[in-house]
C-alpha cells in the first residue's frame, strides 16, 4: 500500500513563519478542500462546510506557533485533526437547527460527529490523498488530448466497459487500453512530484 | 474468441508503448493484440501502475464536492475568466439569433446598418462582433450588450449613458466610439476594429515586460484615464484584458470604459455577487463603497504590478479571498519576484497602491507626466529621475509626520529611561516587562495576520460587513469555540 506522507516539516516551519504567505497559501489550498469535504460528509451544507474550513484554518493560523515537533511520533496531522475535530463538533453544536439533515435527531448527529479521533485522522489522511490525486488529475488532463483523458475517465473512473467507451469515442479497444494506461503512468508520476512539494 | 496473430509483448515493449516510443505500425499491431488478449491487458495495467493506484484513481477522482461547489460559485459570478465554453457559446448564439437576415451570403446577419461578418469574442458583458459599415466602407467592432443584461432597464440606460460619455472623450489612448444604438432588441455600440492583442494576452505569452515597455504602456494608460477623468468619466474596470495593443504601432488603447457599471446594475443588485474578475479592483470597490477617479489609479497600480512581475498583485482561490487581500494586504514586493525592476518604479506602484485613496497620486495627469519623465530617464541617462523618486527624498517629502512621531517617541523613551534610572536598579525589570508583553497578551488579530498586512491606512472599521468585521467575528467565534471546548480537551 501507499504510505501517506507526513506533511513535510519544512512546510510547517514555513507556515509558522507568519511572513511566509506563500507557504500559507499552499497549506490552505490543500487543507481547505480537505476540511470542506469532511464537513460535507458529516451532513453539513455547502455554506456551512465553507465556514467550517475557514474556522479550522483560522484556528490553525492562531495555534500554529504552539506546534512543536518533539520527536518523530508527534505528527502534525494528529494535531491538526484535534483542531479540526473541535471546530467540527462546535459547528454542529452551535447551529443544529440550521442543518438540513432531515429526520436525523441531534443524538444521531452527535453520534456521527463524535467518532473516535483515529477515525477523523484517517479521514483527513484519505482526503489529503484525494486532494493530491485531484490536483495531479488536473495537471495531467491539461497536458493530454481530450480523447485520451476521456478514455481513462470513462473506463477507469466511471467504470464503463472498454468496448462501450471505444465505440463512444470512435477508438479501437486497444487504443482505449493504451490511452488509460498512459494516463495512469503520468498520473502517478505527478502524484509523486506533488507529494514531494508539500 | 478469435485471437489476433500478433504475439504477446514483453513488459519493456509495453512501457515503450506507454511512453509513445513505438513506431506507428508497431503501435497499431500491439493495440490490435491488446483488444483480444486478456493476459496482455492485465500486464499492461501492471506496467502502468500498481493495483492500489488504479483503485485510488477510481475512488478519488469520481467526484469532488469541493470543486463542484467552487465551479458553481464561479458560474454564479458570471466571471469572465471562468465562464464555461458552453455558456459563452450560448451567449453568442443568443446574440446571433437577434440579428436581422441579410442578403449577402458571406455575412452572418445584420444589426443596425452593419453587416456582421464574424464573432470577435465574448465576455461577462456581452459579445463583440466584427462587422462591415457599408456607408463608410470600413470594418468596425460592434459590442452588443448580453441578453441577460439587456433585460434590465437600469443596465440598458447606463450602457447608453456611459457609451455616449465615452464617445465624448477624444483621445488617442481611449477607444473611439462611432455610434450607440439603444433602439434594437439588444443595445450595442460601434467602435473601430483594431488588429492586435490585449495586454493580458501579451502578459500570458511573455510574463514580465521590459522596463521601457512598462513605462510606455503605463504612461499611455494614465494619459487616456486623464482625458476620461476630465470628462467626469471613471473607468472602474482597468485591467490588462481591457487594454489593447495595436499591431505594429506602439499605441495603447483603453476599452470598455465605464461599462462595468452597467453590469453592476444588473448583477450586483440581483444576486449580491460581483461581476467580472476582481483581481484589479481597488479597496474601495472591494468594500462596495463610493468609487471615484482615485479608484482607477489603484487599478493602474495593479496593472503596472502585473507588467513588472507577470502576475496580478492579489491572488487567492476564491473571490472573497482576493477581495480580502485587496483591502487588507500589501502585495509581495515586486523586486522579490523580478529584481530587474528599478526601485523607483516600485515606488510608483506602491504609491498607486495606497489603500487610502487620498494618499495616492493626485491625478492621472500627474501619473502620466511622472511616467513620461521616468521613460526619458530610462532612455537617455542624462535625463534626471523626477525628484520625488530619487533615493532618500520621498519619505521626507511624503511622510514628515513619521519623523515627528519617531522623534516624539524617542524623546518619551529617553524620558522614561531617565525617570527609571533615578529609581536605581529598576531599569532592567522595566525592559523585561516590556519584552514580555506580546507573549502575555496575545492579540488574536496579530496571530492571524498571515495574509494580512498591518499598514492598512485606508481601512474604515465602520464599514458595514467589511472583511475586518468578518475577521473580528471569526476571532470572536474562535474564542467561543475554545472556551466551550476547554473541558472536552482534557483526556
Amino acid at each position: 500500500m501507499t504510505i501517506f506522507p507526513e506533511t513535510r516539516d519544512s512546510l510547517i516551519v514555513q507556515v509558522k513563519d507568519q511572513e511566509n504567505r506563500e507557504a500559507w497559501e499552499q497549506f490552505s489550498q490543500i487543507y481547505r478542500p480537505v476540511i470542506y469535504r469532511i464537513g460535507r460528509s458529516r451532513g453539513l451544507q455547502d455554506a456551512d462546510a465553507h465556514d467550517l474550513a475557514q474556522q479550522v484554518l483560522i484556528s490553525v493560523a492562531k495555534a500554529i506557533g504552539q506546534w512543536k515537533k518533539v520527536d518523530d511520533a508527534t505528527k502534525f496531522r494528529h494535531w491538526l485533526s484535534s483542531i479540526a475535530r473541535n471546530a467540527l463538533l462546535n459547528a454542529m453544536l452551535r447551529r443544529p437547527n440550521d442543518l438540513a439533515i432531515g429526520g436525523t435527531s441531534i443524538n444521531e448527529t452527535m453520534h456521527n460527529v463524535s467518532r473516535p479521533d483515529s477515525e477523523i485522522e484517517l479521514q483527513i489522511e484519505s482526503e489529503c490523498r484525494r486532494e493530491i490525486y485531484l490536483r495531479a488529475a488536473e495537471t495531467v488532463k491539461a497536458s493530454v488530448e481530450p480523447s485520451t483523458w476521456d478514455a481513462f475517465e470513462q473506463s477507469v473512473v466511471f467504470g464503463q466497459e472498454v468496448r462501450d467507451v471505444a465505440r463512444q469515442l470512435g477508438m479501437s479497444a486497444g487504443a482505449v487500453y493504451t490511452a488509460r494506461s498512459r494516463i495512469m503512468l503520468r498520473l502517478q508520476s505527478v502524484v509523486r512530484s506533488i507529494q514531494e512539494e508539500i | 474468441m478469435e485471437l489476433s496473430n500478433q504475439p504477446c509483448s514483453s513488459e519493456d515493449r509495453m512501457l515503450a508503448l506507454l511512453h509513445g516510443e513505438l513506431g506507428a505500425v508497431e503501435e497499431c499491431d500491439l493495440q490490435e493484440h491488446l483488444a483480444d488478449c486478456e493476459d496482455c491487458q492485465l500486464r499492461l495495467e501492471g506496467v502502468a501502475g500498481e493495483r492500489c493506484s488504479w483503485f485510488e484513481a477510481r475512488e478519488f477522482l469520481v467526484e469532488d464536492p469541493w470543486r463542484s461547489s467552487i465551479a458553481q460559485k464561479a458560474l454564479d459570478r458570471h466571471d469572465q475568466h471562468s465562464q464555461s465554453p458552453s455558456m459563452s457559446a450560448l451567449q453568442i448564439q443568443q446574440v446571433l439569433d437577434v440579428l436581422h437576415p441579410t442578403d449577402d451570403p458571406e455575412m452572418l446577419g445584420r444589426i443596425g446598418g452593419y453587416e456582421v461578418s464574424g464573432v470577435i469574442g465574448s465576455g461577462g458583458m456581452g459579445v463583440v462582433l466584427k462587422a462591415h459599415d457599408r456607408s463608410l466602407d470600413r470594418v468596425v467592432a460592434i459590442k452588443v450588450l448580453s441578453p441577460h443584461l439587456a433585460s434590465s432597464g437600469a443596465a440598458r440606460q447606463r450602457f447608453e449613458r456611459e457609451a455616449k460619455a465615452v464617445a465624448g472623450v477624444l483621445h488617442p489612448n481611449v477607444i473611439a466610439v462611432h455610434g450607440v444604438s439603444n433602439d434594437s432588441v439588444l443595445p450595442f455600440l460601434v467602435m473601430p476594429y483594431m488588429r492586435g492583442a490585449t495586454l493580458q494576452k501579451r502578459i500570458d505569452a511573455e510574463g514580465a515586460l521590459p522596463v521601457a515597455d512598462i513605462l510606455r504602456i503605463g504612461m499611455q494608460v494614465a494619459a487616456g484615464l486623464a482625458a476620461a477623468h476630465e470628462q467626469g468619466l471613471i473607468h472602474r474596470d482597468i485591467k490588462p484584458a481591457n487594454i489593447l495593443l495595436e499591431d505594429g504601432v506602439e499605441r495603447v488603447t483603453i476599452t470598455d470604459f465605464g461599462l462595468a457599471r452597467a453590469v453592476d446594475d444588473a448583477s450586483i443588485t440581483r444576486t449580491g455577487v460581483i461581476a467580472g474578475t476582481p483581481h484589479y479592483m481597488s479597496p474601495e470597490q472591494a468594500r462596495g463603497e463610493f468609487v471615484d477617479r482615485q479608484s482607477d489609479l489603484f487599478s493602474l497600480g495593479s496593472v503596472l504590478y502585473s507588467l513588472c512581475t507577470g502576475r496580478p498583485p492579489f491572488r487567492a482561490e476564491t473571490t472573497y479571498g482576493i477581495l480580502r487581500q485587496i483591502t487588507d494586504d500589501e502585495p509581495r514586493s515586486i523586486r522579490e519576484i523580478n529584481p530587474a525592476i528599478p526601485d523607483w518604479l516600485c515606488k510608483v506602484v506602491e504609491r498607486l497602491h495606497e489603500k487610502n485613496p487620498t494618499q495616492r497620486y493626485p491625478s492621472a495627469t500627474y501619473v502620466a507626466e511622472l511616467l513620461e519623465q521616468c521613460l526619458a530617464h530610462r532612455q537617455t541617462p542624462n535625463a534626471a529621475l523626477p525628484a520625488e523618486l530619487q533615493r532618500n527624498r520621498t519619505n521626507l517629502v511624503q511622510k514628515p509626520f513619521v519623523y515627528v512621531a519617531v522623534a516624539f517617541v524617542s524623546i518619551s523613551v529617553i524620558t522614561v529611561i531617565a525617570v527609571s534610572w533615578n529609581s536605581d536598579g529598576q531599569i532592567a525589570s522595566l525592559s523585561e516587562k516590556k519584552a514580555s508583553i506580546p507573549v502575555m497578551d496575545p492579540n488574536p488579530r496579530e496571530a492571524i495576520s498571515i495574509g494580512r498586512a498591518d499598514a492598512d491606512l485606508g481601512w474604515h472599521d465602520d464599514a458595514f460587513d467589511s472583511p475586518s468585521d468578518l475577521l473580528d467575528q471569526a476571532i470572536q467565534l474562535e474564542r467561543e469555540i475554545q472556551d466551550s471546548f476547554l473541558p472536552l480537551e482534557k483526556p
